[in-house]
C-alpha cells in the first residue's frame, strides 16, 4: 500500500541525507521524494511516497522522529479516517 | 580562544578526565590545545587535568572510550584526524550506536574551503557516520562551534544513549571566538520528543491493568535487557523483585542488571543462554520485557518465543522499540527506573502479594536439572573451568570485557555477575577485537578495579596493537587468551551445518608466540598454561599480579558453546550437548541451507 509522507526538518547540513539514508538502511523504496521551504527559512518540508504494510509504516514514522534533525513525521494517509489512501492520492506528490 | 580551546573548555566542563585519541594533521589544533589546557591546570596529584590516552590504531581508541563508557556510565570521548582516522573509527560507532553507548567522538576534518576537492586524508565523515551514529554534526560555521559540542553531549547520554559524532574542519578550529560557557543548539524536535518521554508517567489505571495480569498468571518472568544498565534501573528491578518475586533472566546485555547468584536469577537466555532460563521462558505465561528488544539472538523466531505467554508487557526508552518484533499486551514508553519504582510503590499500596510458591519451586528445579555443565573428564583444559576459576577469585566483582565468538559466551554463562557495568561486551554488533582496547577504557574509568579482559586468539590478534597501550600507561590490566587455535565460533557452526568443512577458521598452522608478543610489549607476567593440573596455581598467581598480566591457554579446540538455540530455531528445538541436560529429545540441526544467521 502506498503511503504520503509529511517530514519538517530543520534545515541542517547533511539532514536530507540522513532522512534518505534511514529509508535506504531500513530496506524501505522511496517512490517520490519532494523538499520545499516553508515559512521559515530554518525549516524545510519533505513530502514522500513510499509503499509497505501497516508495520512497515509504523517502524519508519518511528525511527524517523529519532533523527534529531527532524521536527515531525506523518503519514497523510493516517491524517483521513482508518488510513483512507485515496487522500494521499490528492496531495501534490 | 580559538576553536580548539573552545573544544577542550566544553571537554572540560562536561567532566571529561580522560580522552583517547591518535593525532594528525586536520585536528592539530585540538591536540595542542588539549596539552596547553594541561599545562595551565595542573593537579595536586600530578595527573593530568585532561589525560590523553594514544592508542595504536583510531579503532582502539574508539573501543577504549566505548569501554570508559561502559564501566562508568559517563560520555566516553574519543579525538582522532581526518580521513583514516575517521574512517577507523567507524567500526567503534557503529558498535556503540547497536549497543547504545554514550559517546561524542570528535574528528579533524579539511578546512572549509577544501571540503569536497578530494583533499588529502579528506572523507565525507557526516556521510559515513550519518548511517551509523547517532548524529553527526559538520560545523561549518565557528560561531556554532560551543554550541554544538555542549549539544552533542546532551544527545549522547539523553534517551537511547547513543555515539555523536562532531566533525570540526580545521580552519573552524583556528577561528577566534568568544566563550559562552552555556550556549546550545534548539534541537526543537529531539527536545520535544525526549522531554514528552521523560515525563511519562504510569497513571494508576495502566497499574492495575499490569498487577491484574500479574494476579492472573501462574508463571510471570521478568525478561531484563542493557536498558536496565543503561537506565541506571538495577536496583528499581531489584525491589520489584522483592517485592513480588518474579523470577529474573536477562540478555547478554542485561548481564549485572539483576545479581546471577540470587534464588530468582536465571542468568541469561538466548541462543546460548542457560538451558534453565530458556527452559522457563517456554514454561511462562506472563512475560515482563524490561529494556529489552527481542533481538534475533534471543526471540529468533518471535511468533514462538514464549510461546505460553499470554500477556506481554513492556517498558522501553525507545517508542520505536515498543512492539517492533513481538506484540506486546501492555506497553510504556518511558525512564525505567521511574516506571518500576512507580510500579513497587503501587503494588506495595494496593497489598498485591502473588502467590508464586509453585512457579519458584519450578524454576529452582529447572536450575538444579538443567546446571550448565562441561566436559570435567577430558585430559585437555576445559575453556569453561578457566572462567570457572578466574570467577572464584573475581566473585562477581571484577570487571570483565571480552571479544567476540565463543570464549565470549563462555565468559557470559560461567562468570557471576553482581553488579552493573561489570560486563563489557560487544553484544548487538559483534565486533571481534572489542574486549583488549575496552578493558584499556574501563580500567581508566576504574583505575582500582580488577579489569580482566577475556579474549580468543582470532578475537585479540585483531587490536594486538593495544597490549603496547596496556604497558604504556602501566595499567595492571589482566588479559586472559583462550587459545582453540582458530575461528572456534565459526568453526562450530561449520561443525553443526557445514559438513566439518572449516574453510578459513582452522589456524593450527599460525606461528604466533602469543607470550613472546606480551613481553615485546612489556608485560612483566606472561604465561602459557597447557597442563589442567596446574590450572588453580596459575589462575592464581595471574590474578595476584600486581601489574599488567597476560595469560594464554591452550584450551581444547573442540570444545563447543552449549547450550545452542541454532539459527532460526525455537526454545522447544535447544540443544542443550552432551554435558548438559535436556528435557526433550535432541533435534536434528537444520542444513547450512538456512538463512538465518
Amino acid at each position: 500500500m502506498k503511503h504520503t509522507l509529511s517530514i519538517l526538518l530543520q534545515n541542517e547540513s547533511g539532514a536530507l541525507v540522513r532522512v534518505a539514508g534511514l529509508f535506504a538502511a531500513r530496506h524501505c523504496n522511496i517512490d517520490t521524494l519532494t523538499v520545499a521551504a516553508t515559512h521559515d527559512p530554518g525549516v524545510s518540508q519533505i513530502t514522500l511516497v513510499m509503499h509497505g504494510d501497516a508495520n512497515t509504516l509504523e517502524q519508519i514514522l518511528r525511527q524517523l522522529r529519532k533523527l534529531v534533525d527532524v521536527l515531525d513525521a506523518n503519514s497523510l494517509s493516517l491524517v483521513g479516517s482508518r488510513g483512507d489512501a485515496r487522500l494521499a492520492v490528492a496531495l501534490p506528490a | 580562544m580559538s576553536g580548539a580551546e573552545v573544544v577542550v573548555q566544553v571537554l572540560a566542563d562536561e567532566g571529561c578526565d580522560v580522552l583517547f585519541g591518535y593525532s594528525g594533521g586536520a585536528i592539530l589544533p585540538v591536540y595542542d590545545a588539549v596539552f596547553r589546557y594541561n599545562a595551565e591546570h595542573p593537579r595536586d596529584d600530578g595527573r593530568e587535568a585532561l589525560l590523553l590516552v594514544v592508542p595504536a590504531n583510531e579503532q582502539g581508541a574508539g573501543f577504549m572510550a566505548s569501554g570508559y563508557a561502559r564501566a562508568s556510565g559517563k560520555v566516553g570521548v574519543a579525538i582522532v584526524t581526518s580521513g583514516p582516522g575517521a574512517t577507523n573509527l567507524v567500526t567503534p560507532i557503529r558498535d556503540a550506536m547497536a549497543d547504545s553507548v554514550p559517546m561524542v567522538a570528535i574528528c579533524g576534518q579539511v578546512p572549509t574551503s577544501s571540503l569536497g576537492s578530494d583533499a588529502f586524508q579528506e572523507a565525507p565523515v557526516s556521510n559515513i557516520m550519518g548511517a551509523c551514529a547517532k548524529h553527526v554534526f559538520l560545523v561549518t560555521e565557528p560561531e556554532r562551534l560551543e554550541a554544538t559540542l555542549r549539544t552533542a553531549f546532551e544527545i549522547a547520554r539523553s534517551g537511547r544513549p547513543g555515539p555523536v559524532v562532531v566533525d570540526i574542519p580545521k580552519n573552524v578550529q583556528n577561528a577566534k571566538l568568544r566563550f559562552d560557557g552555556v550556549c546550545c543548539l534548539p534541537i526543537p524536535g529531539y527536545r520535544a520528543r525526549l522531554r514528552q518521554i521523560e515525563h511519562a508517567r504510569l497513571d494508576d489505571d495502566a497499574c492495575a491493568r499490569l498487577f491484574a495480569a500479574l494476579a492472573q498468571a501462574k508463571r510471570p518472568l521478568v525478561y531484563a535487557g542493557g536498558g536496565v544498565i543503561k537506565g541506571d534501573a538495577a536496583s528499581a528491578l531489584r525491589t520489584f523483585v522483592d517485592a513480588f518475586g518474579v523470577p529474573v533472566t536477562t540478555t547478554l546485555m542485561g548481564l549485572g542488571a539483576f545479581d546471577t547468584r540470587h534464588p530468582l536469577a536465571l542468568h541469561m537466555l538466548g541462543m546460548h543462554g542457560t538451558a534453565y532460563a530458556n527452559y522457563a521462558v517456554e514454561d511462562c505465561d506472563c512475560l515482563l520485557a524490561l529494556g529489552a528488544r527481542f533481538d534475533d539472538r534471543v526471540a529468533g523466531v518471535p511468533e514462538k518465543f514464549a510461546p505460553h505467554a499470554t500477556f506481554i508487557a513492556q517498558i522501553d526508552i525507545d517508542p520505536a522499540e515498543i512492539g517492533k518484533v513481538k506484540p506486546v499486551d501492555w506497553q510504556h514508553v518511558g525512564p525505567l527506573s521511574v516506571a518500576l519504582d512507580r510500579l513497587t510503590r503501587y503494588g506495595k499500596t494496593h497489598g498485591v502479594a502473588l502467590k508464586l510458591d509453585d512457579w519458584h519451586a519450578h524454576v529452582a528445579q529447572l536450575k538444579r536439572d538443567h546446571a550448565l555443565d562441561y566436559d570435567r573428564a577430558s585430559n585437555w583444559i576445559q575453556p569453561q573451568a578457566v572462567i570457572d576459576a578466574i570467577n572464584r577469585h573475581a566473585r562477581g566483582r571484577a570487571v570483565v570485557s571480552t571479544g567476540v565468538g565463543q570464549h565470549q559466551m563462555w565468559a557470559a554463562q560461567y562468570f557471576d555477575f553482581a553488579e552493573p557495568r561489570h560486563w563489557l561486551t560487544s553484544g548487538s554488533m559483534g565486533t571481534m577485537g572489542f574486549g583488549l582496547p575496552a578493558a584499556i577504557g574501563a580500567q581508566f574509568a576504574r583505575p582500582d578495579a580488577l579489569v580482566i579482559d577475556v579474549d580468543g586468539d582470532g578475537s585479540i590478534r585483531m587490536n594486538l596493537g593495544e597490549l603496547e597501550t596496556v604497558t604504556t600507561y602501566g595499567l595492571p590490566l589482566k588479559v586472559v587468551v583462550l587459545n582453540n587455535r582458530g575461528d572456534g565460533m565459526v568453526r562450530q557452526w561449520q561443525k553443526l551445518y557445514f559438513g566439518h568443512r572449516f574453510a578459513a577458521t582452522d589456524k593450527s598452522l599460525h606461528r604466533k608466540d602469543f607470550v613472546k608478543a606480551a613481553e615485546a610489549d612489556g608485560f612483566g607476567w606472561a604465561r602459557r598454561l597447557e597442563r589442567k593440573e596446574e590450572l588453580e596455581s596459575v589462575i592464581a598467581e595471574f590474578l595476584s599480579c600486581k601489574g599488567p598480566a597476560f595469560l594464554e591457554v591452550a584450551i581444547d579446540p573442540d570444545a563447543g558453546v552449549f547450550p545452542m538455540v541454532g539459527p532460526g530455531a525455537t526454545y522447544a528445538q535447544m540443544v542443550t550437548g552432551e554435558f548438559i541436560a535436556s528435557r526433550t529429545a535432541p533435534a536434528r540441526a537444520e542444513g547450512a541451507t538456512t538463512d538465518m544467521f
